[in-house]
């Protein structure tokens, strides 16, 4: 990121060739059409090169995972698709992680661990992240109460952490 | 299960971003001060990012693609390299001070004080009610009535105004609500408050929600009155 901050476009090619599959993903599985995955990851980009001051430090995946994501619920905000139009706040502002588990992840491992979860489990964590709706929503579309959704939440995402890191959560 | 653990949980839901802002913003307050949930969130973090990358292993699946068509990428580096000769944006670290500061205010403005100064471990009692706050609006053992601007929320003894997308009074005048007691034939003043820019504010009332059976909203002159001055924009029954 120092060199982007340099205004080095090598540097920049590089990023993109290295992140570009995440952003494009995250974006085609929440908008569900390439089109749009293509522009949410154009402006994810772009953001990243006007403003690379805006990543501090960290994990870039976590942090550009959360940038794009949160663009393409703008996008459904902006069609409407969701008409509450009340979708979670999801950037916390102040986050620095230095996670070791995250240097080990890599798509595939993901997605296995992400199968690896009980139904219960992984059908609201993938509702609330691509879908973007709020709990309560999960909720009501799944017929489960609140309390339960959110127990299932945090048991997926630990049970996750564990299966990629291979330690307790 | 105890208050705290239900806390974890919204840690949890907030480390997916499935929170509302209002809630999001108690649970951020919550985790400056509490060591145990900051760290459970830190470890769901990495959770949640592996979730984004188990997208991107459904890109091929979902299109036959492999990624993005190179042409994005043409296009994109077109246009980084005709703006490499640009100076970049200023890094704003304001940003992230208004960001916050935006987040936090969709708290009510006086209900709840969540200022960003107040410094950690300074007034556990308001870190205390914010816990149980967020708690209350998320349990699902809680009551919602919904009006045109929000919701009245109950859970057992405590009643919370809810409102988003509510208009900010004229100047002079505030936002009052007003609790009917069972039985009674008339109304009782309630605490004031005003939304903040973006509509929204929780307002705690200070009143057991078990003998309540109606809470009203009017626009009154700042300081509140003793009776309703206006029609209610909100009238809504809560008898249990």
């Amino acid at each position: 990121m120092e060199r982007i901050r340099a205004r080095d476009t090598d540097a920049f090619e590089a990023l993109y060739d290295e992140y570009h599959r995440l952003v494009y993903g995250v974006a085609l599985r929440m908008l569900g059409d390439a089109g749009s995955a293509e522009d949410v990851t154009q402006a994810v980009f772009l953001k990243i090169w006007g403003s690379p001051g805006l990543f501090r430090s960290g994990s870039f995946a976590a942090w550009v995972a959360r940038v794009t994501r949160n663009r393409a619920l703008d996008e459904i905000r902006r069609r409407r698709l969701r008409p509450e139009g009340e979708l979670a706040e999801s950037m916390p502002m102040e986050e620095i992680l230095e996670d070791t588990v995250l240097a080990r992840v890599n798509a595939e491992h993901a997605r296995d661990a992400l199968a690896q979860l009980p139904v219960e489990q992984r059908e609201p964590i993938e509702l609330g992240f691509f879908d973007g709706i709020t709990h309560e929503e999960i909720a009501r579309r799944t017929g489960v109460p609140l309390g339960t959704v959110k127990t299932r939440i945090r048991s997926g995402l630990r049970r996750l952490r564990v299966a990629l890191s291979g330690v307790d959560a | 299960m105890t208050p705290h653990d239900e806390m974890l949980d919204n840690v949890a839901a907030y480390a997916l971003g499935v929170l509302r802002s209002g809630e999001a913003a108690i649970v951020v307050e919550h985790m400056r001060a509490c060591e145990l949930c900051d760290a459970e969130y830190r470890r769901l973090r990495s959770a949640v990012t592996a979730v984004a990358y188990s997208a991107e292993a459904c890109a091929n699946a979902a299109t036959g693609a492999t990624a993005a068509s190179p042409l994005l990428k043409a296009r994109l580096m077109k246009q980084i390299r005709s703006a490499a000769a640009r100076p970049p944006r200023p890094a704003a670290p304001w940003a992230w001070t208004a960001a916050a500061a935006c987040l936090l205010a969709a708290i009510a403005a006086g209900a709840i004080d969540l200022s960003l100064n107040a410094r950690v471990g300074e007034d556990r009692a308001r870190i205390a009610q914010q816990g149980v706050t967020i708690a209350d609006l998320t349990a699902s053992s809680s009551r919602h009535f919904a009006f045109r601007n929000g919701e009245i929320i109950t859970n057992g003894p405590r009643l919370y105004i809810a409102v988003r997308s509510l208009p900010a009074p004229p100047a002079g005048r505030v936002y009052q609500a007003w609790t009917l007691a069972r039985g009674a034939r008339s109304v009782a003043p309630s605490v004031t408050f005003k939304p903040d820019n973006g509509g929204a504010a929780v307002v705690p009332l200070p009143v057991d929600a078990r003998s309540i059976a109606a809470v009203a909203v009017s626009v009154e002159p700042d300081g509140g009155s003793r009776q309703p001055t206006t029609k209610p924009i909100a009238l809504v029954k809560i008898g249990q």
